[in-house]
């Protein structure tokens, strides 16, 4: 094993060791120096600490057990001496260690003015847990008075913990506003104000002349003669690399340890990492690229490749209530331009500097939520051409409004249905995750919710977000467009449970985001309501694609298609002499289609409520060649002409697609009849495909034929005629309540699964109620559209606004 | 999370109910009565008018109430009080700008064993002055705190009034305000949540929570920010501090990760930012950190819920 030794135990090199035990806890055998006599703690908490807003004890990143669960040596409060490169040892004060690897992590100390006096008592710095205790031990006495020297981060937020800890404090800066390096004149304007608002005195272009004090820092005096009666002085004017010992040890340094990109010196074996080191010419005092710098050294020392890159760095200042942020460069330039927004009333200032299409800066005070995002801009250099009007406002103005995809979950009453199939409610839900079931498998084990057909997950996935907050992370789901958060089974759930016959009432309840809808959504509500409450809502023509509102399939010339209905397949000379004559007089092409049926083509729009009138008068319907419903039943012909038939398959099928037309479904349905098992009617990759045997009748549903080809799987083996209709009836009406809108049966099996559906199906009670909820449906929309769009009055709808082919008069 | 219910303690607070506006009155919409069955049974058959009772008076005078000995005052639940060893109450109403959404009220029994303190400041001349507090057996800190003023920015009411947002002290015994604080520090006074109690008037109010390790207000606090200027359009909340007994701190250094952050309708946190109203939970430890009740309570600012602190005991 490898000797690894690290000198200093700062944040930097406390990431360094966790990474490299993360990745390979054998690799090295780990010496650890440190001047403090404590381990790694988080120091940029130190302020809140100061404030009494924190204990020390939870700032503390690495405590003793962390050390010895890790094998790490600690020679904590052991300073080192010397570093012999050519011996390869450390040496400390009590003693040396070998090593094969070497790390310096010494940090920075914290400069201090060598004005007059500076080194008296009672002038601290503010970088490590002593000093805060000697500041805090400052404040415990009355009316005790602080000045603190520098108005950058440090300085404020040393100047903010001690006002809380009761002191009287006065901020000195030399500059000319407040924290100049990360703030415009504007925002350090807003946060002066925010300072003297908490009582503290801030004094600007305020140079210190000396510190003055019979055996201890008694009074800051400045340069222009104002005197400061103190009781501790808190220099806070920046940091300096610590680098004299990796000097003295002979490492190259310029203003810092020079390193390259994998954080390596000059010297073989040593390395350095942190707020000591020196990167083409950079120095670093935020500890986002400390952490970077961390991550690279330790894959270099584990031999892999990584490399060290600079990157945009951020700032917020730990001052409870004050709200800033500042992200990258807002200094004035030929070619930028400002972005400002400024609310007085609300003490709001943003600023975005933007340069050749790019966020180049931001500086925000009072309104910081959208910093990140900002900052993210800043990072990635997106061209923000597009955005440039409305950027100042942020992501959410750019996405429209959020809404919140929990509303309807949250507005559902206890005795609410989530789960359909096994009756289970919101309450009994709430009451399972009370009881201690806290994701989806558990509650499906407790109380049977989303525990069948499936299709209420997503529901059931957010009571648990609705009950146990984010503690539970709800997976993400596709929702039905843009105009709402939820998938449509979720839509579908709620539908029925919240009891919503509207649309109105569904854009309302499950908080849309648009006024009524798009083309996307509308259909596929439009269809939910019509298939739950066929008696409370009406359907809307609006809500259809444009096939279903004019009841027939535009082509791809403009002209449309006429299909009359023929009933299995079976048709009649006086029906033949109607089409033909239908199709002479309005100039139709005639096809046979392969669902056994004759298609009508080329029939302008205006023709089409004559042509389904002459249509009509000859006793045919409309084939709805053009829905989301029943299409065809398609037949063999069966025991009467067949030699093989074994049933009277053409019966059975024409007694279906009269049972079954005129009803809309998520998605087209096509069935066919075979009279034997050779199946001339290719029923076994239709929708639902039944085979006549000696026994009786084999349904079987869920094949596919198109983009998809997949042959069906066995419903259910019946005796009569009159249960392969029932059983037929009741898997479409299942279909029908439960199908994601555009799901073709056999998508919608395979996500609820076929078991799922012969249990269903199998309760004889409840596969007559379906059969009874068909037939309810049917009472309303089993009826011909040809025949009411034939009538004068909704005819004039397909006639052409006017008439462009005439001439005007002379 | 570990739901398992630590020993039964002593805590400092017996009884906590929310009393809700229905027309002209308040009737309760849920409290927490521990074992004190005979004082819950006896408020619920209470609703209380403007002007009325402990919470009719904070919805009247529009502030924060302590009320301390309930003989002969205008408290309306004086014997069931005394037969549950119930002796003080502190009323915080919940405003928003000038409506009342609720009143949070706390009860606790004199005990020569419960220490802790609920304290009301207020603002006079420049200064934080203590409009009244119940103290338990922390009598000497309470009359050090009878004599203690906070200037702007200075300790827990200085640093909530003029950061006007909740904050939590970890170490109530070192350091600010000198002489309360070593007084605090002697009474065992371990952790202390301040927050801004807004109110319809020009007026500044300031409550405090200071809790004993021994008999403690709570075991685990929470302050939520969910000002738009801090978490966007999006109505939602982040964690911005928070101390648990068992988990220990709760804040994230946002240098590591982000803080903790929940959507409307999203658990507790998420609950009040729905119904803009305080919640109690209680007997439910697998909603409520594994502790037996939560309390949260929302604090409004420019007609909207700026902060959310919670409790849990």
């Amino acid at each position: 094993m490898q000797k690894l030794v690290v000198i200093g135990a700062g944040m930097a090199s406390g990431r360094l060791l966790e990474q490299l035990i993360d990745a390979d806890p054998g690799a090295f055998e780990i010496t650890l120096f440190n001047a403090e006599p404590r381990g790694n703690y988080n120091r940029i908490m130190l302020s809140p600490v100061l404030s009494g807003e924190k204990s020390f004890e939870e700032i503390v990143t690495h405590d003793d057990d962390w050390y010895a669960t890790n094998k790490v040596t600690c020679r904590f409060g052991e300073k080192v001496l010397s570093v012999d490169t050519a011996r390869k040892v450390v040496v400390g004060e009590k003693g040396e260690v070998a090593y094969d690897k070497l790390v310096f992590g010494t940090g920075s100390s914290a400069f201090i003015i060598p004005c007059p006096g500076h080194d008296l008592p009672g002038v601290v710095a503010f970088r490590d847990l002593e000093d805060t205790t000697a500041m805090t031990e400052a404040a415990a006495k009355p009316g005790a008075r602080a000045v603190v020297i520098g108005g950058g981060l440090l300085g404020l937020e040393a100047a903010a913990a001690l006002r809380l800890r009761g002191m009287e404090v006065t901020v000195l800066h030399i500059a000319s506003h407040l924290m100049e390096r990360q703030l415009d004149p504007a925002a350090g304007y807003l946060l002066k104000k925010d300072l003297e608002r908490r009582g503290i005195t801030v004094l600007l272009e305020a140079s210190t002349k000396e510190i003055v004090g019979n055996g201890k820092a008694e009074q800051v005096n400045l340069a222009d003669g104002t005197e400061l009666p103190c009781d501790i002085v808190c220099m806070a004017v920046g940091i300096r690399p610590a680098v004299k010992l990796a000097q003295n040890s002979g490492i190259a340094c310029g203003r810092a340890i020079k390193v390259d990109a994998q954080m390596r010196t000059e010297t073989p074996d040593v390395y350095a990492v942190g707020e000591c080191v020196e990167f083409e010419g950079n120095l670093f005092g935020l500890v986002a690229p400390l952490y970077d710098q961390a991550k690279v050294l330790a894959k270099t020392l584990l031999g892999q490749e990584e490399t060290f890159a600079m990157r945009e760095l951020s700032t917020k200042l730990k001052v409870t209530g004050c709200d800033l942020f500042s992200a990258g460069d807002f200094a004035d330039g030929p070619g930028r331009e400002d972005i400002v927004y400024r609310d007085p009333a609300r003490g709001i200032y943003k600023r975005l500097v933007i340069e050749e299409d790019k966020l180049v800066g931001a500086v925000m005070y009072g309104d910081t939520a959208d910093g990140n995002w900002f900052f993210g801009l800043i990072k990635d250099g997106t061209d923000i051409s597009e955005m440039r009007e409305t950027l100042i406002f942020g992501p959410s103005y750019q996405g429209g409004a959020s809404v919140d995809p929990l509303s309807a979950v949250a507005a559902l009453p206890p005795e609410a249905e989530i789960c359909g199939c096994n009756g289970v409610c919101k309450g009994d839900i709430v009451a399972a995750i009370e009881a201690g079931a806290t994701d989806l498998g558990a509650i499906k084990a407790t109380t049977k919710a989303s525990a069948s057909c499936g299709t209420c997950t997503g529901l059931v996935e957010q009571v648990l977000s609705v009950t146990l907050g984010d503690e539970f992370v709800l997976p993400t789901a596709q929702p039905v467009c843009g105009c709402t958060d939820l998938p449509h089974e979720d839509v579908r759930r709620l539908i029925k449970a919240q009891e919503l016959k509207s649309q109105e009432a569904v854009w309302q309840e499950l908080g849309w985001k648009s006024r009524n809808g798009c083309h996307v959504c509308r259909p596929a509500i439009n269809f939910y309501l019509l298939a739950d409450w066929p008696l409370d809502y009406t359907d809307d023509p609006q809500s259809r694609f444009v096939n279903e509102r004019n009841h027939a399939n535009i082509q791809k010339d403009g002209t449309y298609s006429v299909m009359p209905r023929m009933w299995g397949g079976m048709t009649s000379p006086q029906e033949l002499i109607a089409i033909a004559q239908a199709a002479e007089k309005y100039g139709a092409t005639v096809k046979v289609t392969g669902g056994q049926r004759i298609d009508l083509l080329g029939v302008k729009k205006e023709d089409l409520p004559a042509i389904w009138y002459d249509l009509n008068e000859a006793g045919m319907v409309s084939g709805h060649a053009y829905t989301k419903g029943l299409r065809t039943v398609k037949t063999c012909v069966g025991s009467d002409w067949c030699r093989f038939g074994t049933q009277d398959s053409t019966g059975l099928g024409i007694k279906l697609e009269k049972k079954l037309w005129g009803s809309w479904t998520p998605h087209k349905v096509k069935l066919a009849v075979s009279g034997c098992p050779r199946n001339c009617a290719e029923a076994t990759c239709k929708d639902v495909g039944i085979i006549c045997v000696d026994s009786g009748y084999q349904v079987s549903v869920a094949g596919a034929a198109g983009m998809d080809v997949k042959e069906t799987e066995r419903l259910v083996d019946v005796r009569t005629e009159e249960e392969a209709i029932e059983w037929t009836t009741a898997f479409i009406q299942l279909y029908r309540e439960h199908a994601k809108y555009l799901d073709r049966p056999y998508k919608w099996v395979a996500k609820v699964g076929l078991d799922w559906v012969k249990e269903v199906l199998a309760d004889d009670a409840e596969r007559q109620a379906l059969v009874e909820r068909f037939d309810i449906s049917q009472s309303v929309y089993q009826k011909d559209p040809w025949a009411e769009r034939a009538e004068p009055e909704a005819a004039r709808r397909f006639q052409p606004l006017a008439d462009l082919t005439l001439k005007a008069a002379e | 999370m570990d739901t398992v219910l630590d020993a039964a303690v002593k805590t400092f607070i017996q009884v906590t109910e929310i009393w809700v506006p229905e027309g002209d009155r308040l009737v309760l919409a849920t409290g927490n009565y521990g074992e004190l069955s005979a004082f819950e049974e006896a408020t619920r058959a209470m609703s209380f008018g403007k002007g009325e009772g402990l919470p009719g008076k904070a919805w009247a005078e529009e502030r924060p109430v302590v009320l301390k000995g309930f003989d002969g005052s205008y408290f309306k639940r004086i014997e069931a009080a005394a037969e549950a060893g119930l002796t003080s109450a502190v009323a915080i109403p919940v405003f928003n700008d000038a409506k009342l959404k609720a009143v949070l009220v706390v009860l606790c029994g004199d005990d020569e064993n419960r220490t802790g303190a609920i304290e009301v400041w207020h603002e006079a001349d420049g200064f934080l002055m203590l409009d009244d507090g119940y103290y338990g057996a922390a009598r000497h800190f309470e009359w050090v705190s009878q004599h203690t003023h906070f200037p702007r920015g200075q300790g827990l009411p200085g640093g909530v009034w003029s950061a006007n947002t909740p904050m939590l002290f970890r170490d109530l015994g070192s350091g600010y305000r000198f002489i309360r604080a070593d007084s605090a520090g002697k009474a065992g006074l371990t952790t202390g949540l301040g927050l801004p109690i807004p109110v319809p008037q020009d007026k500044t109010f300031v409550l405090t929570l200071l809790s004993a390790r021994g008999t403690p207000i709570a075991r685990r606090f929470e302050i939520w920010d969910s000002r738009p200027v801090k978490v966007g359009r999006e109505v939602a909340a982040v964690r911005t501090d928070g101390i648990c007994e068992r988990e220990g701190p709760l804040w994230t250094d946002d240098n590591e990760e982000p803080p903790r952050r929940v959507h409307i309708n999203q658990g507790n946190i998420g609950k009040v930012l729905a119904t803009g109203l305080p919640l109690i939970v209680t007997g439910k430890p697998g909603l409520t950190e594994g502790y037996d009740t939560l309390v949260a309570l929302p604090i409004y600012d420019a007609g909207e819920i700026a902060h959310i602190v919670a409790w849990y005991v």
